[in-house]
């Protein structure tokens, strides 16, 4: 599709250089490294030309161009500050216009010492100012959200963050107000900034105009320590720097990746960073005499290695772990205890997609998606579980692609997308619809055909998918029919890594199959003889074994189920009924009272190690401190659990370790056969209401424990979204309260009315303040739901704003 | 004396002209006729031949910037009427609307023929109330009659037109802050490349001309180019509606031959310099034009001249200063003005209205200091072709050319502490400065503050 555009010469300071047609002036300087002072010019952002701080002289003109909108042409020469006095004098004239009404309270500033404009004006601007009148002033800051504030007078007027929510986010909350002088960004009264990707207008903001409410005068370039990590809040892989005063997290920062995020992280990733500092940090080994009490490392390894002899053992783990670690779990588990009983779902995809994700990389990459000419995503709501990916699928949609969003609920892609929305459960049916290419005249047939004609097309299968048995081999099926890309997108960090790991029952590393003799001696070469060949059991059903008393000692590897999986009572029979639980994490929480050893695991920035995308890209991230007390990175834990059973991993060291990761994970070819969807064109559900649930991306999850600012900013109060015939139906009303009911417990919550949500379907967020919904739930998202309503508001729980007192029973 | 010419104005001493029924007895609607009897590239080339000049101020041949517009790009095309007419000075627009609004509205109608526009829009001045409510109405008359909406005149050609209310903002008369505008964005320039030609309404093909310019185009269609080029020199052909403001005794529009010497106009049309007093500056073609001065007065008003005498033609606006006007207070005046109209996007314009604005009203106040001036000239310097827009290119041009020919002025200021016109010294020209800036010269009221004020 993209035809590489012609190479053009020009010279620039008397270097030549050759880069494509329609290159700026600035990026082909760049490229010869030279630098070209600028303030409202971004490489992520269209140019605008406002600043006009990037003053060149071109040969043959009389005036100064904009080198951040200027295009290159054949034979153009160019002098930058370097060669030309009169655009050195250009840009020093205009230094001193932005400075005539800037405050110069560089001391107080959180940007001084990392300010684009004390750098540029210490490189490239008059030494003093012939500026005598006084100055222009505001009141300052103005908080646009709880984590974002404006003091307008430090404001240079450059538009990237607004151009940012226009371009990138689409979230256009914040916008150019009044003009001349008195021109400053500003916010609708009575609005907020609640956009999950705010911080990045701090971070592109070449002044302190904007701050962070986390950072503001909390630190200075120069007393931080830094380092390069991956953030650990989902998927995406955004690539980061972690910065740390004394001892603690100040502040996370984008690292710009065209790769990967661009130059992007959202809010969570950004703003979330107190988790391993809180209050509920264990950092030391604790074993249960007649409580839990501190002991050593080797005294707990000791303990759990002797109950975990011939015992029947099972492992579950969450979604926070290193890539290192998932590795060596899977080894521990099958080699030191001889077990299948491990598993990092919560919801099992199962099939071949499944397989081909555990078994090669980087099938579907966001280049991929940003240059596809078409995009159907599945059961995926890509704000706020990928909000990366969010934005790369909005890049794409301003490129020119199609997309395409089949999904109970209506995503913030709406304004670029097209939503089909379908009840929970039926969205293998609309898959096998748009295989079948759709009835005459429907919007299926529209799609199918937009999808089919359209070059480089991809579909997205999100979690949601992977509650239905094989609907994501469905999915697979119809990106085969369309020759598009196909990826299957896990929400949390280590989800991918875990995969290809083989933290699964069934599953080895590499997506080897352990029923097949052939895959799993591929295994064997580099393991030994495994002891078992039989898929061992899933995340629920090892939860259900647990109740039954079918086994003896349950490892919980960053994961409280108690909220962590879609059926709390579940959770509570199994942790009340399996004989030896051991927690291995960053805190008990909810667990203190089940735990019978604690293993103090290193929190992400912590230690050295590899975190996997959805694409399946492995991405180094490295440690900005100590583990935290005696805690340790999980991968050692494990290693010194086998060595205290008697059977050693092999790998002292992350060298080692990662020499057998690299032989096992090498990127397979999966010969591809057919699988069926059991519920094919049936609908599932036939109950008066679906209800389904999935977590928003601000919640009462572990990993935003401390983050108040970016709660105050984003976090919704718990909620049931109705769509408005069945809210008619019903008797709910906006605003008002209902008691939902499913086979598992019932809630009181306030009613959202909205043709967002498809009919027959109402949504929950999982873990909102006031509900943790895996208490409705039975082992899936989805639960057949009763709704009714509650005339004045839930046992008078309806507080002053509305939002209190939701309550959950069960 | 010549005979006068009366081209544009030729309806104008008859009230009824307005409206449509005495438009077409006068001869209205002919021109149309013409042009849909012609195919569309035959209708540019007879613009074309005209050699008309666009009246909004650039001079660019009108039928060239037509032949710009590329056909069959699958995109809709449109004609925008630029009728936002802020240039100080400037009011020819108004009246050609209010006096004879079928005039350019057939021109429209013939421009939209040519590039094959379905759809015109007419911007207007948001303070252009009653103007506004009259192209209302003519409009209605048009459809009525049949010269718009479908199959006009039984040609199958079809146009739509919107009238479309600016909000009060002279850069919404800069051709690409009006598009943003009338597609409610924020009314601040846009990137060119790409040209409105190519990219401009919705990122489709687009022509954009003056009201002044399209009223030319009926008479070029029923008379011919060559009689067009009649008037005026060869490379500034036609006649042009000069806008008299300022010290002269008959303030007014006044139309003549492109090359008239400007004496003529201001002396023999616009009756002299007010009370017989020696005049002192004009601007030959708005605020954004460099003053000029009696030394000039036989320069002839057109392109070529104008330019070669230093200043610009810009819109033909001739504002008249006197021996009793103080320079320095006329150019922080107009200076003020394009503080206030500067949209705000580019640092030049922004900070360099806001800086010079201050400096010249202490000068003005009495407060001024020797090296001011140097500095003024600096700004001059600093901000001329370094905006974004010509706008801020305009805000120079009262300011570089006074202190060009009136520099002993300036000095006297800062040498007496007073004006040495008015003779006022500094406790006078503080109150009025306090009146006009107020305290807000250095705090700005912001819409936040106000939105929180009213909660
Ligand atoms: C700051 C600024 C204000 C302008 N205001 C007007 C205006 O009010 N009316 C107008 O016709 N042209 C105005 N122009 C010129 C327009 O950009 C454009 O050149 C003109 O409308 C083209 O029409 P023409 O070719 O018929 O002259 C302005 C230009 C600038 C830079
Ligand atoms: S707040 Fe920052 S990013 Fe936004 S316009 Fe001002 S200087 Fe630019
Ligand atoms: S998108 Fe995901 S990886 Fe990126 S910053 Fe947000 S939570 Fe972290
Ligand atoms: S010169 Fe710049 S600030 Fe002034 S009006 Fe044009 S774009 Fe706006
Ligand atoms: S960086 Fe070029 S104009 Fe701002």
């Amino acid at each position: 599709m993209s035809v590489e555009p012609e190479p053009v010469t020009l010279t620039i300071d008397g270097k030549e250089v050759t880069v494509p047609t329609g290159t700026l002036v600035i990026r082909a300087a760049e490229q010869l490294g030279i630098e070209i002072p600028r303030f409202c010019d971004h490489p992520f952002l269209d140019p605008v030309g406002a600043c006009r701080q990037c003053y060149v002289e071109i040969e043959g003109q009389r005036k100064l161009f904009t080198a951040c909108t200027t295009e290159v042409a054949a034979g153009m020469v160019v002098h930058t500050q370097n060669t030309s006095e009169l655009a050195h004098e250009g840009q020093v004239a205009n230094l001193e216009f932005l400075l005539i009404n800037h405050p110069l309270d560089c001391p107080i500033c959180d940007r001084g010492g990392e300010c684009p404009l004390q750098d540029q004006t210490m490189a490239f601007g008059p030494g003093e100012s012939r500026y005598i009148e006084p100055k222009r002033v505001y009141r300052k800051p103005i908080p646009l959200s709880p984590l974002v504030l404006l003091d307008r007078e430090r404001c240079v007027l450059c538009a990237r963050c607004t151009r940012f929510c226009d371009q990138i986010s689409g979230d256009r909350f914040i916008e150019m107000f009044a003009r001349g002088a008195g021109q400053q960004v500003a916010i609708a009264a009575g609005e907020d900034f609640r956009s999950p990707f705010s911080g990045n207008t701090i971070q592109i903001c070449p002044v302190g105009a904007l701050t962070a409410s986390t950072y503001r005068f909390v630190a200075r370039p120069f007393d931080v320590h830094v380092a390069d990590g991956i953030c650990g809040h989902c998927s995406a892989g955004c690539n980061v720097r972690v910065d740390v005063r004394r001892g603690e997290v100040v502040r996370v920062l984008a690292r710009d990746n065209a790769e990967v995020n661009d130059a992007w992280i959202c809010d969570k990733g950004r703003f979330a960073f107190r988790a391993a500092d809180g209050p509920g940090r264990v950092t030391t080994p604790l074993i249960r005499e007649r409580g839990l009490e501190p002991a050593s490392f080797d005294e707990v390894l000791g303990r759990v290695a002797e109950w975990s002899r011939g015992a029947r053992v099972a492992f579950l783990t969450g979604g926070r772990l290193a890539d290192e670690d998932a590795f060596a779990l899977s080894k521990l588990a099958r080699v030191a205890f001889g077990t299948n009983d491990l598993d990092h779902r919560r919801a099992f995809h199962g099939g071949l997609a499944e397989e081909l994700e555990a078994a090669s990389a980087l099938r579907v990459t966001y280049r991929d998606v940003e240059r596809a000419g078409a995009i159907l995503v599945v059961g995926l709501d890509a704000e706020q579980e990928v909000p990366i990916l969010h934005l790369r699928i909005r890049k794409a949609a301003r490129r020119g692609a199609r997309v395409f969003v089949v999904h109970s609920r209506e995503t913030r892609l709406s304004d670029v997308a097209e939503h089909l929305l379908c009840r929970p459960g039926q969205e293998g049916a609309v898959l096998e619809r748009l295989i079948e290419g759709g009835a005459a005249g429907s919007d299926e047939e529209r799609v199918a055909r937009a999808l089919r004609t359209a070059e480089g097309a991809v579909v997205l299968a999100g979690s949601l998918l992977a509650e239905h048995p094989l609907a994501t081999d469905v999915a697979l099926r119809l990106s085969r029919r369309l020759g598009a890309g196909f990826a299957l997108v896990p929400r949390r960090a280590g989800d991918r890594g875990a995969l290809r790991a083989g933290v699964h029952p069934a599953l080895l590393p590499g997506g080897r199959r352990l029923a097949v003799a052939s895959e799993r001696a591929e295994v064997e070469a580099v393991w030994g003889e495994l002891r078992s060949s039989e898929p061992g059991r899933n995340g629920r059903e090892i939860l259900e074994a647990c109740a039954r008393r079918e086994i003896d000692v349950l490892f919980l590897v960053g994961v409280d189920p108690l909220r962590d999986v879609p059926d709390a009572a579940l959770a509570r029979r199994a942790l009340e009924n399996v004989p030896v639980k051991v927690v291995q994490s960053l805190e008990l929480g909810e667990l203190e009272p089940y735990a019978d050893a604690f293993l103090p695991a290193a929190a992400l920035h912590e230690r050295e190690g590899h975190l996997t995308t959805w694409e399946g890209r492995s991405q180094r991230t490295r440690p900005v401190r100590a583990p935290a007390g005696l805690s340790r990175p999980d991968w050692e834990i494990f290693a010194g659990l086998a060595e205290a059973v008697g059977a050693p991993l092999g790998f002292g060291s992350v060298e080692e370790l990662r020499e057998e990761m690299e032989a096992l994970l090498a990127p397979r070819e999966v010969s591809e056969r057919p699988t069926a969807w059991v519920g094919a064109g049936v609908p599932q559900w036939l109950d008066e209401v679906t209800l389904f649930t999935y977590p928003l991306l601000v919640d009462e999850g572990r990993l935003s424990e401390g983050a108040s600012e970016l709660k105050a900013a984003l976090e919704e109060p718990a909620f049931v979204e109705v769509h408005p015939e069945d809210a008619e139906r019903l008797h709910l009303a906006d605003g008002g309260w209902a008691r939902v009911r499913t086979g598992a417990g019932e809630a009181t919550l306030p009613v959202r009315v909205s043709s967002r949500v498809a009919q027959g379907s109402v949504f929950v967020p999982f873990n909102q303040p006031g509900l943790e919904a895996n208490r409705l739930l039975s082992g899936r998202f989805t639960a057949a739901a009763t709704l009714e309503a509650v005339p004045g508001g839930g046992e008078g729980a309806r507080g002053g704003e509305g939002i209190a007192g939701p309550e959950a029973k069960t | 004396m010549s005979e006068p010419v009366r081209i544009l104005t030729g309806r104008w001493r008859e009230p009824d002209t307005v409206w449509i029924d005495r438009y077409l007895e006068t001869g209205g609607y002919e021109g149309l006729r013409r042009a849909l009897a012609m195919s569309p590239q035959e209708v540019i080339e007879v613009v074309k031949a005209s050699g008309l000049r666009g009246r909004g101020g650039a001079g660019f041949p009108t039928g060239v910037k037509w032949s710009f517009v590329p056909q069959d790009t699958g995109k809709p095309t449109y004609l925008v009427v630029n009728f936002d007419e802020s240039e100080p000075g400037t009011f020819n627009n108004r009246e050609l609307v209010e006096r004879d609004p079928h005039q350019f509205l057939e021109g429209a109608i013939i421009a939209a023929y040519a590039v094959q526009s379905h759809t015109a829009f007419i911007y207007c001045r948001g303070e252009f109330l009653w103007p506004g409510r009259i192209l209302e109405r003519v409009v209605a008359e048009a459809y009525d009659r049949g010269f718009l909406g479908r199959d006009i005149l039984g040609s199958g050609y079809d146009l739509e037109v919107v009238i479309h209310r600016g909000a009060g903002a002279y850069i919404c008369g800069e051709e690409t802050a009006l598009l943003s505008s009338l597609e409610g964005y924020r009314g601040q320039p846009r990137l060119r490349p790409p040209f409105p030609a190519v990219e401009g309404l919705y990122a489709s093909p687009t022509l954009i001309n003056n009201v002044e310019t399209l009223s030319n185009v009926p008479h070029i269609l029923v008379n011919g180019p060559e009689w067009f080029r009649g008037f005026g020199p060869e490379k500034s052909p036609g006649t042009k509606l000069f806008s008299v403001s300022g010290k002269v005794e008959r303030p007014g529009n006044y139309e003549a031959p492109m090359g008239t010497p400007a004496r003529v106009v201001i002396e023999e049309m616009a009756g002299g310099v007010l009370g017989g007093k020696r005049l002192k500056a004009w601007t030959p073609g708005g605020s954004s034009t460099p003053f000029l001065t009696a030394e000039h007065l036989d320069v002839g008003l057109d392109f070529e001249s104008i330019q070669a005498a230093g200043s610009l033609l810009g819109t033909g606006a001739i504002m008249v200063c006197d021996e009793t006007d103080c320079m320095v207070e006329v150019t922080r005046r107009l200076l003020q003005f394009y503080a206030h109209e500067s949209c705000g996007k580019c640092t030049p314009c922004r900070e360099g209205t806001w800086w010079v604005v201050r400096v010249l009203g202490r000068i003005e106040a009495g407060a001024g200091r020797p090296e001011d001036l140097p500095l003024l000239d600096d700004q001059c310097t600093n901000m001329l072709f370094r905006g974004f827009c010509a706008l801020v290119d305009g805000a120079v041009s009262p300011m570089s050319s006074s202190l060009a020919y009136f520099r002993d002025e300036y000095e006297a200021h800062v040498r007496e502490h007073r004006c040495p016109v008015t003779g006022r010294g500094p406790g006078l020209v503080a109150e009025q400065g306090a009146r006009e800036e107020a305290p807000a010269a250095t705090t700005v009221p912001s819409w936040a503050d106000l939105a929180e004020e009213l909660g």
